[in-house]
């Protein structure tokens, strides 16, 4: 149940990111539309700049997830078949637990990051809209990002079961 | 133990932790966040620098043109304009010896030239040229390593994401390596192309042939690939013109490629969310390397590292030449075990300035934009060589009764011309450069 709910999460936030992702090109052909047509009155759509980066943003945490469940993340199998099924094992558990813990480091940083923006009232520059919206935004994904983590690193302790509706990308593998 | 020593030490148990197989972005982000600390003697700078650290990574303005690339490539392949580069490409090429083969290449390229990805490239045209190749009596071996090869053309022909992630290290202009790339990719489609006559000719049995098809029959095939070639200078000239920035003109191709599949019933029901999905996956994968590039390298320029090694490489009074080929031959065997943007980003911030500091009698950003290039085509060999090569595997999967040893046999002569290529470019700059004086 829990396992459905954290697949399809992860699934989810890629769709979601996928539709943020479409709406900033649309933004960007808008934009340059607009500017190619300042002859007649019409303009770029003020601060496209600084929201194609914000939604950028967002749409990356909200990616992260899903490649890691996935198995995209780059990495080198080339000795891997030949490693015992005991260090395998040892491997995955490092693996996803240091994955796990440097988002939890990375976030609560974040989170720090988000406070003192937010404090100093910190703008950007055309908009005038407030720093820690972009920070608070990527939030969510991010400590989504984080439970979807520690569920790998769950089942890879075999502390719960692995989901074996879900099939990886194996690569090459 | 003092700063550069410790970097030092960090590139074995760096590579010791690729190969126990740890995500190489996770790596080099441990690394790197570890060593700074050290290096700073305290962990508050680290926690500072952990603060903005991924949020300015993914909102970073060059780097966006990375998924805006990815998503162009999957609406792309949902385009259907696969099938009509290779019947188009069939048309002209089919009737010579090697022909279908020849063509295959072709639609390759067609396909590289909007999309910025190789997996994507070798993916989308094997499905639909594999079946084709197969019926025209084409070997195993000959199919397969043909379309590995061309599938490297989706990198090597601008858009290439590779290429942006290069000129954002190197801190060069994206629409002038674009331009570079065009030259040295059209050869490379070239090359593939001489090495299927030749393969053909050495070996007869392994390939058949179609007839010819009538002149009429070959324009109507030509108008249907418009769009390609629509949406290729509408990109890269406007990119390339100043029209818009690198960042705006993938958001436009993106567009292009996303009404070019809704057109085609492409983005229907799944076709869409399978889309973003890919894009997902591919765009995650890019931005845990660039993360734990960022710290990696903040680590590796505090310990003053990159520049004591092109000092001491200047020392050896070794020419400039020979530091060249030993780069480029690193990055070939490399090649044969990490993929080509794990590469680029763990390396580049220490060859570069190494190049840098070489003459070559070419102007600082002329160098940049050559080494690019030759880099560019060092690292895709990768994806055609044993035993890591992607696209080997991509091809591979869709034809089982293909053995992979076959695909090997067969992807051996295309890695030949890949090199040849090199040596040329590197002995004639002119031909990657002589395209930036207009």
């Amino acid at each position: 149940m829990m396992s459905k709910i954290i697949y399809g999460a992860s699934r989810l936030m890629a769709w979601f990111g996928g539709f943020v992702l479409t709406a900033l090109a649309l933004l960007s052909v808008v934009s340059i539309t607009g500017r190619a047509f300042s002859f007649a009155g019409l303009g770029p759509v003020p601060g496209d700049f600084e929201l194609v980066e914000a939604g950028t943003a967002l749409a990356v945490f909200s990616f992260l997830p899903w490649c890691h469940l996935k198995r995209r993340h780059a990495d080198v199998s080339l000795f891997w078949n030949a490693f015992p099924s005991l260090l395998k094992r040892v491997l995955s558990i490092v693996s996803d637990g240091l994955m796990t813990a440097v988002w939890l480091l990375l976030i609560w940083r974040m989170g720090v990051a988000m406070e003192s923006y937010r404090e100093n009232d910190e703008v950007s520059f055309i908009l005038q809209m407030p720093i820690w919206w972009g920070y608070a935004a990527s939030m969510i994904p991010a400590v989504l990002g984080c439970i979807i983590y520690s569920w790998r690193l769950l089942e890879s302790l075999e502390v719960v079961k692995a989901n074996e509706d879900f099939v990886p990308d194996e690569g090459g593998r | 133990m003092d700063a550069l020593t410790l970097a030092a030490w960090s590139f074995p148990v760096l590579l010791v932790l690729i190969f126990l197989r740890v995500p190489i972005g996770l790596s080099m982000l441990l690394l790197g966040l570890l060593g700074s600390g050290v290096v700073y003697g305290s962990v508050s700078p680290v926690l500072v620098q952990m603060k903005t650290l991924a949020y300015v990574q993914f909102s970073n303005h060059s780097l966006t043109i990375v998924p805006l690339f990815l998503l162009m490539g999957q609406f792309a392949a949902l385009g259907g304009m696969s099938r009509d580069l290779f019947k188009a490409a069939e048309a002209f090429l089919g009737h010579r010896k090697g022909g279908v083969g020849m063509a295959a290449i072709g639609a390759c390229a067609g396909f590289g030239s909007i999309c910025g990805s190789s997996l994507a490239t070798a993916a989308t045209m094997g499905q639909v040229a594999l079946p084709e190749l197969r019926r025209a009596g084409y070997s195993g071996a000959l199919a397969t390593g043909a379309l590995a090869a061309g599938g490297t053309l989706g990198i090597l022909i601008p858009p290439s994401i590779v290429l942006v992630i290069y000129a954002i290290l190197a801190e060069q202009n994206i629409a002038n390596m674009f331009a570079a790339a065009m030259v040295p990719g059209f050869l490379a489609a070239l090359g593939y192309m001489a090495v299927i006559a030749i393969y053909v000719r050495v070996a007869p049995r392994s390939a058949g042939g179609i007839p010819a098809v009538p002149w009429s029959e070959r324009l109507r095939a030509l108008r249907a690939v418009w769009p390609v070639v629509v949406i290729f200078v509408v990109v890269i000239g406007g990119i390339y013109s100043g029209l818009f920035t690198p960042t705006e003109g993938a958001a436009v191709g993106a567009v292009a490629t996303g009404l070019l599949a809704w057109r085609n019933g492409g983005l229907s029901g799944k076709g869409i969310l399978t889309a973003f999905e890919l894009t997902a996956s591919g765009t995650g994968m890019v931005f845990l390397i660039v993360l734990g590039a960022a710290a990696y390298n903040n680590f590796l320029a505090l310990s003053q590292l990159p520049q004591e090694l092109a000092e001491w490489v200047g020392t050896l009074g070794l020419g400039p030449y020979a530091v060249l080929c030993a780069i480029l031959v690193f990055y070939l065997v490399a090649g044969c075990l990490m993929d080509s943007l794990s590469m680029i980003l763990l390396t580049i911030p220490i060859f570069f300035p190494m190049i840098s500091s070489l003459d070559f009698g070419l102007s600082a950003e002329h160098t940049a934009i050559w080494f690019g290039v030759l880099v560019l085509i060092v690292v895709e060999v990768g994806l055609i060589t044993p035993p890591v090569g992607m696209n080997l595997f991509v091809i591979q999967s869709m034809a089982p009764e293909i053995s992979i040893r076959d695909t090997y046999r067969g992807v051996w002569p295309f890695v030949f011309s890949d090199l040849l290529r090199v040596c040329i470019l590197v002995a004639f700059p002119a031909i990657t450069l002589f395209i930036l004086r207009f």
